[in-house]
């Protein structure tokens, strides 16, 4: 089963953290991914450009409106994500738990739909 | 050049609804989803799509003082939550827009581009 794990933390503390502490924190989720990977867990994923990066796209009326920033302003933005194979959500939220995010910032696990006809 | 595309919803009007019911929503929005799944073929064979259970599903965790702290649902409570996504390799934002406008949830929610940072 997978489970998307979200990643929310403060953009600022992180676009203010000195280039040394964010090689640091690249490290450590370079050895969550490693462990996830070792473990057959990781199915992927991607750190996200910054909500100043973002656009966001809406169809009204056969109309295309396109917006600068992100969908909602939130003071934890999402940051990136990661797709975990687990068997259970106990096993996914333990994972969740070793993502460095959790520590200061947050972590939403969902589990993603299964097509019955696929 | 990779972009996220973050589908976001109303998701309450699918809360209490039976297996028909949505069973009929999904077959009218079929149509539109085969031909986004059809262009996105062609752009990006590669393309990752993810669509995820509602989030009334969903459990945060936070790890504080070394201690987990899980808690239900999602970990923002907005109107429009998260419902899927897809990460592609495209050739610029335009393309990146122009196939974020084809995802049938961009006509009554909202879609959200993002770059994927390279590393």
């Amino acid at each position: 089963m997978e489970y998307l794990a979200l990643i929310y933390a403060d953009e600022a503390v992180w676009e203010r953290m000195p280039d040394a502490e964010r090689e640091s924190a690249y490290e450590q989720y370079a050895e969550f991914s490693r462990a996830a990977r070792d473990a057959g867990v990781l199915v992927g994923g991607n750190e996200l450009g910054s909500t100043s990066s973002a656009t966001t796209v809406r169809v009204r009326d056969d109309e295309r409106l396109v917006s600068d920033g992100p969908y909602a302003e939130v003071k934890e933005a999402l940051g990136g994500y990661f797709i975990l194979d687990c068997p259970t959500v106990d096993a996914a939220l333990d994972w969740a738990a070793r993502i460095p995010a959790a520590e200061h910032g947050a972590v939403e696990i969902r589990p993603v739909h299964v097509d019955e006809e696929a | 050049m990779q972009y996220a595309l973050l589908v976001y919803s109303d998701q309450s009007s699918w809360e209490g609804i039976d297996e028909e019911e949505a069973a009929r929503r999904r077959a009218e929005s079929m149509p539109r989803w085969i031909a986004l799944f059809e262009e996105l073929g062609k752009v990006d064979p590669g393309a990752l799509g993810r669509e995820l259970e509602a989030a009334t599903e969903a459990k945060v965790v936070r790890v504080v003082d070394g201690e987990r702290v899980v808690t239900d649902g999602p970990f923002a409570e907005t109107k429009e939550q998260l419902g899927g996504l897809f990460v592609t390799t495209l050739p610029d934002l335009d393309e990146a827009i122009r196939l974020a406008a084809l995802v049938p949830a961009a006509q009554y929610g909202s879609l959200e581009i993002r770059p994927i940072v390279e590393r």
